[in-house]
């Protein structure tokens, strides 16, 4: 199913990520991050749906919370977009 | 067993701090070190814990609460990201060693604002003469840990503002019983325990970090983060937390904290206050009894001290404790409060309150000093 994976920088941040977006409505997943996405080592990314990038992004912008990157999982892959 | 050594650690915890810290030995690993169960679990109530310290002490960011290993931990970290060696470092005549033997090691000049007891304004008189453009840091405790002085930390820091020296805050006697507004007073750091005031287990401690200052690390390691760099990250809490937390100690922290805003940090404070006025009441009228404390009791928190005529406080603090009344005697690690307040060569018998203590506690105690000193 098509989704968009947010990389944060730490757990912390991705449970902070996921506090805002939940304050507005916006149903999101803490997970570890796939080793292909991230040059990171180790990370955390919130998993949102498709149709909730534009509202989530403006929440973090918001609150301060920059996401490292963004990605779209569609079709089996993954796609970096762009914030 | 008469525990009145709380200003060490409190010994009896609410019900739910070993329940908590229990919890946490079954069903958590460690925070950021893997998406199984047991990891989300800890991650999640390591969160928890930081965003309702960060509520309690008005910051906006949980992140910038780190967890350490006591109060002497956090002191040690907000010190050394500070002060370099020969920088002026003005502190209170009250301070307690975790304050001065770091400064001291680092080879800092140290320029103390000494006041008397229970006089805040001059204490802030001091700090206001003592603090010059050199000066690199201010540090001062909420309240002393030997005589409860409540210091001005909200005017001093005003002062630390206006002439933009970072303020570090010591409330390893006040967290838990007088508020603190870290975003109202600009402080760069505000290090507490979490075993005193805060009803979380010995092996916890808490350091709020203002939003300015260019954390240094003590210890470097794994943070679950950044793994592939071999520099410490640069964010908070990571940076300051390297290696596996204490998860049962901040799970148990986190039902300390959730029972003081329970209960009410004002309600807690009456109850210590309420205490410690009987006992210095009680104390005054034995013969010989020195009691540092004013009338009404102002400008102190649930801590007193006192002193006996011709008496050890050694033997004083023996002798309760074979009737089992738990004090602390000596210089309470703080030899330069002891200074300040004259009482450097004698020591003191400290009593020190906290939410689980009642006056017929209180009562049995003076009975048993009478016996003892008649």
């Amino acid at each position: 199913m098509e989704h968009y994976l947010i990389i944060a920088r730490s757990v912390t941040f991705a449970q902070r990520m996921q506090r805002a977006l939940g304050r507005t409505g916006i149903r999101c997943q803490i997970f570890r991050a796939p080793r292909e996405l991230t040059d990171l080592g180790c990370a955390y990314v919130v998993r949102i749906a498709v149709s909730d990038l534009a509202p989530a992004l403006m929440t973090l912008r918001r609150e301060s919370l920059d996401p490292v990157q963004i990605f779209l999982y569609q079709r089996g892959l993954y796609q970096e977009v762009k914030a | 067993m008469i525990y009145f050594d709380s200003a060490a650690t409190t010994f009896q915890k609410p019900a739910a701090v070993a329940a908590a810290m229990q919890n946490a030995m079954r069903t958590m690993s460690s925070p950021g070190r893997g998406g199984h169960h047991a990891a989300m679990r800890a991650a999640e109530t390591a969160f928890t814990c930081r965003s309702e310290l960060a509520e309690l002490y008005g910051m906006p960011n949980p992140e910038c609460v780190v967890f350490t290993l006591n109060a002497t931990h956090a002191l040690n970290i907000a010190i050394k990201s500070l002060v370099r060696p020969g920088d002026r470092v003005v502190i209170s005549g009250y301070e307690h060693n975790a304050v001065t033997r770091p400064l001291a090691a680092l080879g800092a000049e140290i320029a103390v604002a000494d006041g008397p007891l229970f006089r805040p304004e001059e204490v802030l008189e001091a700090f206001r003469h003592q603090i010059t453009p050199e000066t690199r840091a201010v540090i001062c405790n909420h309240v002393s840990n030997v005589f409860g002085f409540i210091q001005p930390v909200e005017e001093i820091a005003a002062i630390c503002r206006s002439r933009k020296v970072p303020l570090i805050i010591d409330a390893s006697q006040s967290a838990g019983i007088l508020p603190l507004d870290m975003t109202e007073l600009g402080a760069a750091f505000i290090a507490m325990p979490g075993h005193k005031g805060l009803y979380g287990p010995q092996g916890t401690g808490v350091l709020l970090c203002g939003g300015e200052v260019q954390v240094r690390t003590l210890l470097e390691g794994g943070t679950g983060s950044l793994s592939i760099q071999q520099e410490m990250p640069d964010f908070l809490p990571d940076r300051l937390e390297a290696g596996t937390h204490n998860m049962p100690g901040i799970a148990g922290l986190l039902a300390g904290v959730r029972f003081i805003r329970r209960r009410g940090v004002e309600k807690i404070c009456q109850r210590e206050r309420r205490l410690t006025l009987l006992a210095a009441e009680g104390l005054r009228t034995i013969p010989g009894v020195e009691v540092y404390a004013m009338p009404g009791l102002r400008n102190q928190a649930g801590v007193l001290s006192f002193t006996a005529k011709e008496r050890d406080v050694e033997e004083i603090g023996m002798a309760l404790a074979e009737r089992d009344i738990a004090v602390r005697t000596g210089l309470h690690c703080a030899p330069l409060a002891h200074r300040s307040a004259g009482t450097l060569d004698s020591g003191t018998v400290r009593l020190s309150f906290s939410d689980f203590n009642t006056p017929e506690e209180v009562y049995r105690f003076l009975t048993a000093l009478k016996r003892k000193l008649r």
